[in-house]
C-alpha cells in the first residue's frame, strides 16, 4: 500500500545520482562515514573511512530544462585526516571522518570543519579562476629571467584560468580529547563550535587552537562507576547558550552554559520511562541514542535509537512528543543482531528544511520517512536498480511474520550487510543525499 | 536449562566480542567495552536466576542470597578478597598487587590459551558437586583463584615483561576493572592508580591483578564445558 510522505500533497521521490564504485567489492577506504549539506544547499560534503572528504556542488539550474534540479558533480577532493599513532598509548588513531560541519558563508570561500576520533580540523576551501600573467622578471613558468635580457618594464594582469578549487587547512584543533570524539556543532554564534567524546565536551574558539574549554565531565572519579557515555551533542539552532547531549542510557541532557562553567548539571533531563512490557535482555544496549538532532526552528529535537526516531519538545521533559517505529520487526532478533554485531549499529536522522518530515535509515539499504503532519511513513530502497533519472521509487515493505504478500520481503531475507547509517536533507528543497556503504545516492521530488 | 546454555553462550561470545574489539584499529572503544559489559551482566543475572530456578532446596544458602543481587559475595570471600561491588568506596586489597590494567588486561586473553589445560584440570576437581556449571559460581571461584595465586604469580610478571605495551588500555585503564565489575562474586582489586591519568603500560613493575585472569578462567571453563 502506498504512503506517501510530504508536506500536504504526496512527495514522490525519483531518482536522480548515485556517486561511488559500480562492484560490489567495496574497499574499506571508501566506506561513507558522514554525510552534510552546507547551508545553502548548493554544496554536499561526504568524508569516508580513508579520512578524504569530497564536496560535491550543484549545477546552476539549467532555465531551458526546468523539469530537474542541478545535479550535483564533484566540487573538490581532499585528504582531510591520516592514520596517526599515538605513541605514548600505543594506539592507532583512524583516520575515519566521524562528523563534518559546514560554516555559513561570510566570504567567496567556503569552511568547513571535519574531525576523526581525535582531532578537528578547520578546511578553506577556496576557488581560483584567474592567475597572474606577465611577470617582469620570471618566466611563465617561474623561473627567473637573466637579468640582462630585461630591457621593458611590464606588469602582470589577471587572465582566466580553468577553475582550480583548493581545500587548505587552515586550524588544527588537536590533543584535547582523550575518548573518540563522536559529534561536533557550530555554535549560532558562528564563532565557537563544541566537540564531545565519549566522556568529555569541550568548547573551542574557532580562531583558537591552544586551548578549549571544558563544559561537560561526566567521567566519574572511579572508572568502575562509569555506567553511561555521551553519544552525541549539538549546539541549538538559535540560542548560542543552549546545547544537548545524549547518553547510552537514551537520556538526553539540555545545558545552559550561562548557568556554570561547568554545565555537568543539566538544566533539563528528557527521559521516557521504559516500557516494561518491551524489557529484554538487550533493551539497555538498544535504548542508547545513536544520533541528536534540532529542528530547524528549535522548538523540536529528533533523537534516534536503535529501533526508533523520537520527537522532543524541548518544553517537555517527561516523554516524546511522537515516536515513530523505524523497523519495530527487528525486536524479536536482537540477539541474532548481538551476534553480528549490528546492534551496536549508530544510525543518524535528520530532518527536512520545514520540520515537517523526518527521514532515518535501516538495513537492505531501505531509508525511511516520516511526516509528522499526515503521520504517514514510507520506506524506499537505495538501489542501482532503479538507477534511471527520474524514476519514481517504489515503496517498500517488510514483512514482519506470517504470510509474505507479493512486492514485500521478509525480515530473514534483509541484508544486514546494506545499511544506511547516514542521510542528509536539502536545507531548503526536496532533495535527499543517501549514504549505503560505498555509494552516495541523491534522490529529489519529482517536479512536473 | 535451555536459558542457562543460552546466557552462557551469550557471555563467552560477548567475552569474544570484548578481546577483539580490543585488536581493532583506533583502539578500544569505550561505548562498546560498556555496551558489552551490560550485556555480560545482564547474561550472568539470568543465568543466575535460571539456575535458582533449576536447582531449589538443595542448593547452597550462599547461592540463593546471592541471587537476588548478583553483586553480593558470599561470605567466604568477603573475607578472602576485597569487596568491590559496593559503588561507594574501595577497600584496600588484601593481596599485594598493583591494579594495573594495561599488563593485566592484555595478559589475560594471551593467558587464556596456556591456561585452558591447567584450568580444566582444576574445573574437573571443583565441579564435582556442580554438574559442570562451576564456571559461574562464585564459591567455587574462591577456591580457584587462592590455587591460581601461587602458580600465577610466578609465571605473571615474566609474561607481562615480554607482553607487547596493550594496545587498547592506554585510554582506558580501569577497563578491565569495569569488566570484573560487572561479574559478581568476582575477586577484584582497587585502582590504585589515579583515575585521570592512565599510567604508561610498561613502566610500572608491579604485579597486574589476578582476578581479570580468573574472570577469562571463568569463561574459558564455561566454553571447555559446553
Amino acid at each position: 500500500m502506498y504512503n506517501g510522505a510530504g508536506g500536504g500533497n504526496d512527495i514522490q521521490w525519483c531518482f536522480s545520482q548515485v556517486k561511488g564504485a559500480v562492484d560490489d567489492d567495496v574497499a574499506e577506504a571508501d566506506i561513507i562515514s558522514t554525510v552534510e549539506f552546507n547551508h545553502s544547499g548548493e554544496l554536499l560534503a561526504t568524508g569516508d573511512k580513508g579520512g578524504r572528504v569530497v564536496i560535491f556542488q550543484q549545477e546552476q539550474e539549467n532555465k531551458i530544462q526546468s523539469h530537474s534540479r542541478g545535479e550535483y558533480n564533484v566540487y573538490s577532493t581532499f585528504q582531510s585526516h591520516e592514520p596517526e599513532f599515538d605513541y605514548l598509548k600505543s594506539l592507532e588513531i583512524e583516520e575515519k571522518i566521524n562528523k563534518i560541519r559546514w560554516l555559513p558563508q561570510k566570504n567567496a570561500a567556503q569552511f568547513l570543519l571535519s574531525t576523526n576520533d581525535k582531532t578537528i580540523k578547520l578546511w578553506k576551501i577556496s576557488e581560483r579562476d584567474k592567475r597572474p600573467e606577465g611577470y617582469n622578471l620570471k618566466e611563465e613558468d617561474g623561473r627567473y629571467r637573466d637579468p640582462t635580457t630585461v630591457t621593458t618594464l611590464r606588469v602582470p594582469v589577471f587572465r582566466p584560468m580553468d577553475l582550480m578549487v583548493e581545500a587548505s587547512p587552515r586550524r588544527i584543533f588537536a590533543n584535547a580529547h582523550t575518548y573518540h570524539i563522536n559529534s561536533i556543532s557550530i555554535n549560532s554564534d558562528y564563532e565557537t563550535y563544541l566537540s564531545a567524546d565519549d566522556l568529555r565536551i569541550n568548547l573551542w574558539h574557532l580562531e583558537i587552537t591552544d586551548r578549549s574549554f571544558n563544559i561537560v565531565d561526566i567521567k566519574p572519579a572511579n572508572m568502575e562507576e562509569l555506567t553511561e557515555v555521551i553519544t552525541a551533542a549539538e549546539f541549538h539552532p538559535n540560542s548560542c547558550n543552549t546545547f544537548v547531549y545524549s547518553s547510552s542510557k537514551g537520556t538526553i541532557r539540555l545545558c545552559d552554559m550561562r548557568a556554570s562553567a561547568l554545565c555537568d548539571r543539566h538544566s533539563k533531563l528528557f527521559e521516557e520511562p521504559e516500557d516494561p512490557s518491551n524489557r529484554s535482555f538487550f533493551s539497555e544496549i538498544i535504548s542508547s541514542i545513536s544520533d541528536v538532532k534540532f529542528s530547524h526552528s528549535g522548538r523540536y529535537m529528533m533523537t534516534r535509537d536503535y529501533l526508533s526516531v523520537k520527537i522532543w519538545d524541548l518544553n517537555m521533559e517527561n516523554r516524546p512528543v511522537e515516536t515513530y517505529q523505524v523497523h519495530e520487526y527487528l525486536r524479536s532478533k536482537l540477539c541474532s543482531l548481538y551476534e553480528n554485531d549490528c546492534i551496536f549499529d549508530k544510525f543518524e536522522c535528520c530532518w527536512n528544511g520545514s520540520d515537517s518530515v523526518v527521514m532515518t535509515g535501516s538495513y537492505n539499504n531501505f531509508f525511511r520517512m516520516f511526516d509528522r503532519n499526515t503521520k504517514r511513513d514510507i520506506t524506499l530502497e537505495a538501489s542501482r536498480e532503479n538507477n534511471k533519472p527520474r524514476t519514481v521509487l517504489k515503496p517498500r515493505k517488510v514483512c514482519a511474520s506470517g504470510k509474505r504478500k507479493k512486492d514485500e520481503i521478509s525480515v530473514d531475507s534483509l541484508d544486514f550487510n546494506k545499511k544506511i547509517l547516514h542521510t542528509a536533507w536539502h536545507p531548503k528543497e526536496n532533495i535527499i543525499a543517501v549514504a549505503t556503504t560505498n555509494n552516495l545516492y541523491i534522490f529529489q521530488d519529482k517536479v512536473n | 536449562m535451555e536459558v542457562q546454555k543460552e546466557a552462557q553462550r551469550i557471555m563467552t561470545l560477548s567475552v569474544w566480542k570484548m578481546y577483539h574489539s580490543r585488536m581493532q584499529r583506533g583502539g578500544l572503544r569505550l561505548h562498546r567495552s560498556l555496551q558489552l559489559s551490560l550485556v555480560m551482566r545482564s547474561a550472568r543475572e539470568l543465568y543466575l536466576s535460571a539456575k535458582v530456578e533449576a536447582h531449589e532446596p538443595p542448593e547452597v544458602p550462599s547461592s540463593v542470597a546471592r541471587s537476588p543481587d548478583p553483586r553480593l559475595h558470599p561470605p567466604r570471600e568477603a573475607q578472602a578478597a576485597a569487596e568491590a561491588a559496593s559503588t561507594d568506596g574501595e577497600q584496600p586489597c588484601p593481596e599485594p598487587m598493583d591494579t594495573q590494567e594495561a599488563p593485566k588486561a592484555e595478559e589475560t586473553p594471551a593467558r587464556c590459551a596456556p591456561r585452558p589445560a591447567k584450568v580444566s584440570r582444576k574445573r574437573r576437581s571443583s565441579s564435582l558437586s556442580d554438574g559442570g556449571d562451576a564456571g559461574l559460581v562464585p564459591s567455587k571461584k574462591a577456591r580457584l583463584e587462592e590455587e591460581g595465586a601461587e602458580e600465577g604469580e610466578s609465571a605473571e610478571v615474566p609474561e607481562r615483561l615480554q607482553a607487547p605495551p596493550a594496545q587498547a588500555e592506554g585510554a582506558f585503564p580501569n577497563l578491565a576493572r569495569v569488566l570484573q565489575r560487572r561479574f559478581s562474586g568476582l575477586l577484584n582489586c582497587s585502582p590504585s592508580a589515579p583515575p585521570t591519568a592512565p599510567p604508561p603500560p610498561a613502566c610500572e613493575a608491579k604485579p597486574a591483578c589476578r582476578s581479570a585472569d580468573s574472570v577469562l578462567n571463568v569463561l574459558v571453563r564455561a566454553v571447555v564445558a559446553f
